[in-house]
């Protein structure tokens, strides 16, 4: 287990493509991970203290890791267990294991990930599990729960996995999705524009747009791109 | 001063084909041997290498408002990071390049000129400024005048001598370099929401023919004597069936001629040689096309080569764009360019597993092959085909039968019955090839100190690992690709810019524009033009780009 704690407060955001794979490593050699302080890089061990317990596969981030960025980003097992709130793009692009945030996370949890389990024990922001600008396709598996509130833009392209969220959502989720399953405990704004499949249930109320019809399956649409896509009570 | 050694030398403008000589520079041109002092020049020893001149791409969309507006809208194609900054300026781009990468990426290829191929005049500012962005190679840009109101005004009351003085005083204040015909009379019928679809439909508002529109800015840019002939893309692009159109269009150029180059280009016409009635039955027109092309010694064209891999079609064809949108369900976008043009953009992919695809692929090699090498540019559309760095590609193919043997045994097998491209033997030679992509398209945009390497030319020359009088150019297409992937010297103007594939220099090409106003009494079109201010978004006097803005301009008058 590799233990990783900030030394200062961050004046601008570092970027830090943090895996589990680094807790196989040295200490030594962990400190020479080359990360983005800004515009320079630099070593991790110039920006953190790092300490390991242990051969397990995984890392603790102690301290304020919510201008931290990317943590997570691609990786494909172990676990990463963030001790507060974490920055944007959390488990981008992961493929398996496990990150769990024991507060809040940025906009961009999740995106196009495609295997994989993140908790978040507080609240998540925008764009969680969607597809980056431009690519067709966002989260295709893999599950993601948010035991707070959660932003707008939820599961935008979504193709496959789920998305739990157990307080409440903004606008505009599941836009143009296409598969998996997005469930909301709370309240939310619009939600399937241009929906093709996929289904999304929602406890409280939402608004639905006037093109989806209401069916015994709930409301299917989006009938504007011939979408087969339900959003229903639960 | 330059001494380059012993390089093999093709050099069809000057006849030369594979001979080993020594080339001169000086003072950015070539010269005799007399002229230089042999030791205070600086040796590139290129025995056993290819020497050429640099490429030429007279067709492909590298600044303007169309390619930008496919990077805003494409922000995918902006994540492969091509060059970090430091001593080069940092580009990034799949096959949709900024601008600094477009010139990058041409001088690593051993390309030292491009055409922007569509302008509205109204946004030559932004154009030229791009232009002005792009490192290293020369650059032009054609202006487009096939559906402004002001050319069929002209057109309307018959008078050719007020249409000579527009096109003087637009390309004049475009700085643009030649006459630009999209989709003849087609985007004006698509401001309310149609195309026409033959040579003689009327175009909606107005009472001209997109055969008039041919024809009369044909006449016009002869009779003004510009270096380059009108430039047309076809109506119906991109429709089965077109092929017919094309043949028409070429047709209109009958009993016009012109001592140095040709009376009319087609460009791209891959996209414009489709025969059959619709998308289940589409087949390849390329045959007809070729037969007609080659029958005509006063018509040259342009591939527009598909390249299986991601595109961006980006046109002035706006009605096309939207159905290729409707088509495909890719994303759209549109411009209405004033009373001048308008345009669309949609991101496009070519798979080898779709048989369009493979159609559109084949017909681009079939127009390379079957086309006489005197009449056929090797162009992609960059980036409607795909992107400009896989020209070595299209040069391997039409000097190899089992490279293509080879490809199309991975691609859809619709192609066998809907094109002749597997049954054809022809097999280009190096000269010809160097040919299609140096001096054709030199003497196609009337630059006489371009493409050939003859004595006063301009020191724009690329040198490539690979010895014509050794290779074995049908079966050896893998390292000739490679070869003309990345060139082993691209010296721009006489400075060596790159070596195997790396940036050494970051120099400023030239922005080439013509200048015919001299020609014709300009003033007797100003009051017409004038009187459309009362539409435009600008005022007369903030109209075109003043000499003085551009970074290095080349103006060239025509007397
Ligand atoms: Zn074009």
């Amino acid at each position: 287990m590799l233990i990783i704690k900030p030394k200062k407060y961050f004046e601008v955001c570092v970027e830090a493509e943090i895996t589990p794979d680094l807790a196989l490593k040295k200490v030594e050699e962990v400190k020479k991970f080359k990360v983005f302080y800004g515009n320079k890089i630099v070593e991790l061990g110039e920006l953190f203290e790092i300490s390991k317990e242990g051969e397990d596969k995984k890392i603790v981030l102690g301290g304020d890791f919510s201008r931290v960025k990317w943590v997570g980003t691609r990786m494909v097992d172990g676990e990463i267990l963030v001790k507060g709130s974490i920055g944007t793009n959390c488990g981008a692009f992961m493929r398996g294991g496990r990150i769990i945030i024991e507060k809040d996370a940025d906009d961009w949890l999740g995106t196009e990930m495609a295997g994989g389990e993140i908790i978040v024990k507080g609240n998540a922001k925008n764009l969680v599990g969607c597809a980056y600008y431009g690519d067709a396709v966002g989260m295709s598996a893999g599950k993601i729960l948010i035991e707070g509130n959660a932003g707008n833009y939820v599961g935008d392209k979504m193709s496959g996995g789920e998305i739990i969220i157990k307080g409440n959502a903004g606008d505009f989720i599941g836009m143009e999705m296409r598969g998996g399953v997005i469930e909301i405990h709370g309240s939310c704004g619009f939600v399937g524009g241009d929906m093709r499949g996929g289904e999304i249930r929602i406890k409280g109320s939402f608004e639905v747009l006037p093109t989806f019809k209401k069916t015994e399956k709930g409301w299917v649409g989006d009938v504007n791109v011939k979408g087969e896509g339900v959003v229903k009570n639960f | 001063m330059l001494w380059i050694k012993n390089g093999v030398v093709v050099d069809p403008k000057n006849r030369i084909n594979a001979e080993k000589m020594d080339l001169f520079v000086k003072d950015g041109k070539i010269v005799e041997e007399s002229k230089v002092k042999k030791g205070d020049c600086k040796v590139i020893d290129a025995s056993g290498k290819l020497v050429v001149a640099g490429g030429i791409d007279m067709h492909a969309h590298i600044a303007g408002g169309k390619i930008n507006t496919g990077r805003v809208m494409r922000p995918e194609e902006m994540r492969v990071v091509r060059n970090i900054a430091g001593k080069f300026r940092a580009t990034v781009g799949r096959v949709l390049l900024t601008a600094p990468a477009i010139g990058y990426e041409y001088a690593k290829m051993g390309y030292t000129m491009s055409f922007e191929a569509a302008t509205p005049p109204i946004t030559s500012p932004h154009t030229h400024e791009e232009l002005d962005a792009i490192p290293i190679i020369d650059k032009g840009a054609l202006p487009v005048f096939g559906n402004w109101h002001l050319v069929f005004k002209c057109i309307e009351e018959k008078n050719l001598e007020k249409l000579k003085s527009l096109i003087a005083w637009t390309i004049e204040r475009s700085k643009g370099f030649g006459v630009k015909i999209v989709n003849p009379g087609g985007v004006e019928a698509w401001m309310y929401g149609g195309n026409v679809k033959g040579l003689d439909e009327q175009v909606p508002g107005f009472a001209v023919t997109p055969r008039e529109i041919i024809t009369w800015l044909m006449r016009a840019n002869e009779e003004l004597n510009l270096p380059h002939s009108i430039h047309l893309h076809c109506n119906n692009l991109g429709i089965p069936g077109n092929y017919q159109t094309t043949i028409e269009s070429i047709k209109l150029a009958n009993g016009l001629k012109n001592e140095k180059r040709q009376i009319l280009h087609v460009t791209h016409v891959q996209f414009n040689s489709y025969a059959g009635n619709s998308w289940r039955d589409v087949a390849s027109g390329a045959a007809e096309i070729a037969k007609i092309v080659n029958s005509m010694d006063n018509v040259t064209i342009d591939m527009g080569q598909a390249i299986f891999g991601h595109a961006t079609a980006m046109t002035g064809d706006a009605p096309f764009q939207f159905t290729l949108h409707k088509l495909i369900g890719a994303r759209w976008s549109n411009k209405d360019t004033e009373v001048e043009t308008g345009a669309g953009i949609v991101p496009i992919g070519y798979l080898p597993s779709n048989p369009v695809h493979t159609l559109q692929w084949a017909i681009g090699l079939e127009l390379g092959l079957l086309i006489e090498s005197d009449k056929v540019v090797l162009t992609t559309d960059y980036p409607n085909g795909g992107p400009f760095t896989e020209y070595p590609y299209v040069m391997a193919m039409l000097m190899s039968k089992k490279m293509r043997e080879g490809e199309l045994k991975r691609v859809h097998q619709y192609v066998q019955k809907a094109t002749t491209l597997p049954s054809i033997e022809t097999e280009k030679t190096l000269y010809e090839v160097i040919h299609m992509t140096r001096s054709l398209p030199a003497r196609v945009m009337g630059l006489d100190k371009k493409g050939h390497l003859g004595i006063g030319a301009d020191a724009d020359i690329a040198i490539y690992d690979l010895n014509p009088l050794t290779t074995d150019f049908s079966n050896e297409f893998d390292r000739v690709y490679k070869a003309f992937k990345v060139s082993e010297f691209t010296i721009k103007d006489g400075d060596v810019v790159a070596k195997k594939g790396e940036l050494v220099k970051e120099v400023f090409g030239k922005t080439f524009w013509v200048d015919a106003s001299k020609k014709v009494d300009v003033e007797a079109v100003i009051p017409d033009v004038k009187s459309y201010f009362d539409f435009y978004t600008v005022q007369f006097s903030n109209y075109g780009v003043d000499e003085r803005w551009l970074k290095k301009s080349k103006r060239i008058e025509v007397i």
